[in-house]
């Protein structure tokens, strides 16, 4: 399974989740399946998408946030698996492309190659519900079923490694406009307030 | 009125949902007067950065929050703080111990007393010192601040204020 497809996939099952990228791959893939402004793609902190994502599902219950996660980025911060666990939002869904290596560097290899299960160290931290899914065809079937139930769940999707540097471009735009977009596009959608009256 | 519970009220007042916190000895009796508060969500975190990342999230969902920490798990987390916070200009709100202090003799804080606000300077995130319990109803000027300035805002806690006159 390439990552990309493993993403397009994704981005078909999305419904109306939220989705928070973990920089690099993940980011610059979900950019290029959806163009969606209503996704904030990290563009460092390594390691704590999944922190944010877990700050932004506890702030908005009701809404499906999808965390795009990479193994790269997931092993910064494995304590993460524990304080999702304790926290229980049944709105988030973390998702792990895992590839094994460092992609957006140049395809080198990550720690401990190719031999730790993500999914059973979620359910070692406390999570009820966590697979991993090595083939598109798998991917295709068991979304449905991944999006309708009760997060947190942790998803790892087994991809290929890919050589090449930034193979994906990443998103064209960044920093403050970014956190704008984000933001505004949340605040249309849910009627929030993200900014206040004078616009900070 | 005891300076946690005069803490409590003026962040109640600033309107926060969401305290994320790692604690150090200063810090805890405010973490669980927090934690037994169920208007606000207590989010326990396994590394201080997390804390800082869970507040950058709630922002976007509209939700007031306040990171929890000690000095040194401040120092842990200025990567997710450049690199996040600054480079997004997401404002955070941090409440965080000063150790390190001249009333603090603890040879494990020495380095956070000389070089946390010579940090935080070069990084330019603004703070304030809470010294006295006077002082604590600058909490909401504080966290419009750090809302205005949209970047880390650090609060400090002194020794004096958490634990009265004397050293230890």
């Amino acid at each position: 399974m390439k990552a990309r497809d493993a993403i397009d996939v994704l981005a078909r099952h999305r419904g109306e989740a939220v989705a928070v990228c973990a920089l690099g791959m993940a980011a610059n893939e979900w950019w290029a399946a959806t163009k969606s402004e209503d996704s904030f793609y990290m563009h460092g902190a390594m390691g704590f998408a999944a922190s944010f994502a877990l700050g932004l599902a506890l702030s908005l219950p009701q809404v499906p946030v999808w965390l795009i996660n990479a193994d790269g980025s997931l092993c910064m911060n494995l304590g993460c698996l524990l304080t999702e666990a304790s926290q229980a939002a049944s709105n988030l869904k973390h998702f792990v492309v895992a590839n094994g290596v460092y992609q957006t560097v140049g395809g080198l290899p990550m720690v401990n190659d190719g031999r730790t299960d993500y999914a059973a160290m979620a359910r070692a931290a406390g999570f009820q519900r966590a697979r991993t899914i090595e083939t598109l065809d798998d991917l295709e079937q068991q979304l449905p079923a991944i999006a309708a139930e009760d997060g947190p769940s942790l998803t790892v999707l087994r991809v290929e490694p890919e050589t090449g540097f930034l193979r994906t471009p990443p998103m064209t735009y960044e920093g403050p406009e970014m956190k704008y977009r984000f933001g505004r596009a949340l605040e249309r959608r849910f009627g929030i307030e993200v900014f206040g009256p004078q616009g900070y | 009125m005891d300076v946690t519970a005069r803490i409590h009220e003026q962040l109640t007042k600033c309107g926060i949902k969401i305290a994320a916190s790692l604690p150090d000895d200063w810090v805890a009796p405010l973490i669980e007067r927090i934690a037994a508060d169920n208007q606000i969500r207590h989010v326990r975190v396994a590394r201080e950065a997390e804390a800082i990342a869970i507040c950058s999230g709630a922002f976007f969902g509209g939700v007031r929050s306040v990171a929890l920490m000690g000095a040194t798990g401040l120092l842990t987390c200025t990567g997710e703080l450049a690199t996040l916070n600054l480079r997004h200009q997401i404002p955070v709100f941090l409440i965080v111990s000063q150790r390190g202090s001249i009333d603090d003799h603890r040879i494990y804080q020495e380095v956070q007393g000389r070089r946390t606000l010579p940090l935080l300077q070069a990084y330019d995130f603004p703070y304030h010192i809470v010294d006295r319990p006077d002082e604590v109803s600058s909490i909401p000027d504080a966290f419009e601040t750090c809302r205005m300035q949209k970047r880390p805002f650090v609060l400090f806690l002194t020794r004096r204020l958490v634990k009265g006159e004397g050293t230890a």
